[in-house]
């Protein structure tokens, strides 16, 4: 009683029911002691929310996540820029001896070429879920092998095939468009000079096992067949990694005989829907051996960010680094840390890491092309069976969000990590 | 004195420029320099994954890495029996290797465009041949388990297609044959009777040479019964040549030393020893010991007729 006396002595003017509560509810306090609990009854409250507040976002991230089940890059706002390897999430099967993968501008659906089995080029979606399957129209699976795979900004699937020397292009849906029978010479540019011009309604096949061109009609019949393009019509060549850049430019590499080179198409030629006067300014480099200048089996070329052409250079175990203008600047990942025994595809993630599927290695080799001189960071996977064990991988795929998809040849499967 | 010189530039030269053509050898089969990092390719001296300090448990998988039908790493696609590309003209005859032109091996998967009806097994898990050893009809066990080292060297070879020089525990000997400029990948330059001799290392009950020993069984060394012989000129029995006159567009191979006189019937001119993908239906399906396609080149038992022509 005293001390609530005390209390009204040292706030005279201050209504006294405020303190009567609270003294209802603590008994007898001191002024200074109410002060001190209303602010602990402030800071319990803003806990609380606080509280609430974490709960919320748990609950949002969850039910975002079971909707969409991918790293969640956009809500850190500062950029990671620690390099770490990424871990195993699962793998994807139903696939015979996998070789090339490509992923849809979009990221919503993952191209897979097979090797072996029927040879198809299946297609997934982001969770490993079975989509559909194409193949060359007209061919049987002991005529085809589709090899490596890429999309343009337009979805267009380019891929490489290597039993019928050709670059089959098809639309996001898997249906046949056009077909690179040379390295300047396409299906359509053919069966349009065989109708004087004007390419017939429908679509075209082509077999160079039957040597034979197919015209078929809308609903998919043969309507008319005509002989292969003769040997003088286009040049031999042997297409196997196949690669668009950001700009559009398309980049193949060839294998014929002596002249293991990269090919580089201009974006303006290939983005074209209109194939029949398919000319285009080629830039073509390299020869076969093993000089430093020279490829063996190059299986596949990308372009870094600042403007470097880096190619595996399959069998001299080694990336080759040119300039645009298909000078050659130097070779990397030779020997010593990071270096590579038989590179085949590869694949730059948004910071300019370069992704090396080493298929002796068994694993990937990670390198930082962000800078004038590159640097090796770190390899990931091992030999063997297990999750997350590599069998003679062969390719790699990277969505945006930082997940990868490598083919696992050998234990035919696509392996997704994520960083 | 000066003509000598010239004789023997113009030999040291010719030897350099046949060393140039070498086919098999070379790139990661072998001429590996003291410094090479090639051996890491294929091998880890302590983390091994498969024998032979393999880098992969399989080496049927470590081979067609390289030689598989995706033929990203080189032009022979074993799988399916094909050369996958033209050879320059400045190495190797590019008018006569068309591309995909069918491998003499034949394939593992396909061949000829279609799926192999009998191959030899090299994943590793076959551990005996028809003839090693024992009578012809039955199989007996071989040194190791069969696989594409059995019998090539990855490390290059004396013998033609980097063929081991000791197969089986036995030491063969397939000299390769250069016909000169003409020379392709897709024509036969087998020397003589050896190319009998490397498969005899496992099949030795097979190697039968002398004449008779398909009616005579005092000419038979092995048992299991009368069997065709080997190693004989094509124009026996009055033949017409299986190589150059066929029948019906149908031919087959004969071992080349450059005397068309001297072309012998191996074991190669019959069968593919890699795998085929030929028929057999009527009478020459189920034929004994195994009951396939036995290898052969040609569907049910054109082989029999392309040279003996009844």
């Amino acid at each position: 009683m005293s001390e609530h006396r005390d209390t009204e002595n040292l706030r005279p003017n201050a209504p006294s029911l405020e303190n009567e509560d609270i003294a209802s509810v603590f008994g007898t306090v001191t002024e200074d002691e109410v002060k001190l609990r209303k602010r602990q009854l402030l800071w319990l409250l803003l806990l609380l929310v606080l509280l609430l507040l974490c709960l919320c976002a748990t609950v949002y991230l969850f039910i975002r996540y079971l909707q969409k089940p991918e790293p969640l890059p956009e809500l850190v706002p500062v950029p990671v820029e620690a390099n770490y390897p990424p871990h195993y999430l699962f793998s994807i099967y139903g696939v015979d001896e996998p070789v090339g993968v490509a992923l849809s501008p979009e990221g919503d659906r993952i191209y897979v070429a097979e090797s072996a089995g029927e040879r198809l080029i299946k297609v997934f979606d982001p969770e490993g879920n079975f989509l559909f399957s194409f193949a060359p129209p007209r061919t049987t699976s002991p005529q085809r092998v589709p090899v490596y795979l890429a999309t343009d900004a337009w979805g267009r699937v380019y891929v490489s095939d290597r039993l019928q020397h050709a670059v089959f292009v098809y639309d996001r849906d898997g249906n046949f468009l056009d077909a690179l029978l040379a390295p300047d010479f396409t299906l359509s540019e053919y069966v349009a000079h065989a109708f004087e011009g004007e390419l017939p309604e429908g679509t075209f096949a082509f077999n160079l096992f039957e040597q034979t061109v197919y015209v078929l009609s809308p609903d998919g019949e043969v309507a008319q067949t005509l002989p292969a393009p003769p040997r003088e019509m286009r040049d031999p060549w042997a297409p196997l990694g196949v690669y668009i850049d950001p700009t559009g430019r398309l980049f193949l590499t060839d294998v014929i005989g002596e002249e293991h080179r990269v090919l580089v198409y201009p974006a303006e030629a290939i983005m074209r829907d209109d194939w029949t006067n398919f000319d285009p300014p080629v830039l073509s480099f390299g020869t076969a051996g093993e000089e430093e200048d020279q490829f063996l089996f190059p299986n596949m070329a990308v372009v870094d960010a600042l403007g470097r052409i880096i190619v595996s250079d399959g069998n001299n175990g080694r990336l080759s680094v040119w300039d645009e203008q298909g000078n050659f600047l130097y070779l990397f990942a030779a020997v010593g840390d990071g270096g590579l025994n038989l590179p085949r595809g590869m694949e730059l993630d948004d910071r300019q890491r370069l992704h090396v599927v080493d298929t002796v290695g068994q694993g990937v080799r990670v390198y930082d092309f962000s800078v004038p001189e590159p640097q090796y960071l770190f390899t990931f996977g091992t030999p063997g069976k297990l999750d997350g064990q590599f069998n003679f991988p062969v390719d790699i795929a990277i969505t945006p969000e930082g997940r990868l998809y490598i083919t696992d040849r050998a234990n035919n499967r696509v392996q997704v990590w994520s960083y | 004195m000066k003509r000598a010189v010239w004789i023997l530039a113009f030999i040291v030269g010719l030897a350099v420029w046949s060393s140039g053509t070498v086919w098999a050898n070379g790139g990661p089969h072998g001429d590996y320099t003291a410094t090479t990092d090639a051996c890491a390719g294929c091998h880890r001296a302590h983390t091994a994954q498969g024998p032979r300090l393999l880098t992969s448990p399989s080496t049927y998988d470590l081979c067609m890495s390289c030689h598989g039908s995706a033929g990203t790493g080189a032009d022979t696609n074993v799988a399916d029996g094909y050369f996958l590309s033209t050879r320059s003209s400045s190495t190797i005859g590019e008018t006569n290797t068309l591309d995909n032109a069918p491998l003499l091996g034949g394939g593992f998967v396909n061949y000829d465009g279609a799926a192999v009806t009998s191959t030899h097994d090299v994943t590793g898990t076959v551990t005996a041949a028809w003839g090693n050893g024992v009578d012809r009809g039955q199989t007996g066990n071989l040194a190791e388990g069969l696989d594409c080292a059995s019998c090539h060297n990855p490390h290059g070879s004396t013998n033609y297609r980097i063929l081991q020089t000791t197969v089986n525990n036995v030491t063969v000997q397939v000299t390769d044959y250069d016909p000169g400029p003409n020379k392709d990948y897709d024509t036969e330059n087998w020397t003589t009777a050896e190319l009998s001799s490397f498969c005899a290392a496992c099949h030795q009950s097979y190697h039968e040479t002398a004449a008779g020993t398909g009616s005579d069984p005092t000419a038979l060394t092995y048992g299991g019964g009368f069997t065709h012989r080997v190693d004989m000129p094509f124009s026996y029995d009055g033949n017409a040549n299986p190589e150059t006159t066929g029948l019906g567009g149908f031919t087959l191979p004969l071992a080349d030393n450059g005397a068309t006189a001297d072309q012998l019937v191996v074991c190669t001119t019959c069968h593919l020893p890699h795998g085929t993908s030929a028929q057999m239906t009527g009478f020459a399906n189920g034929v004994g010991p195994a009951g396939d396609s036995a290898l052969l080149r040609l569907d049910n038992r054109g082989v029999c007729q392309v040279c003996h022509q009844k």
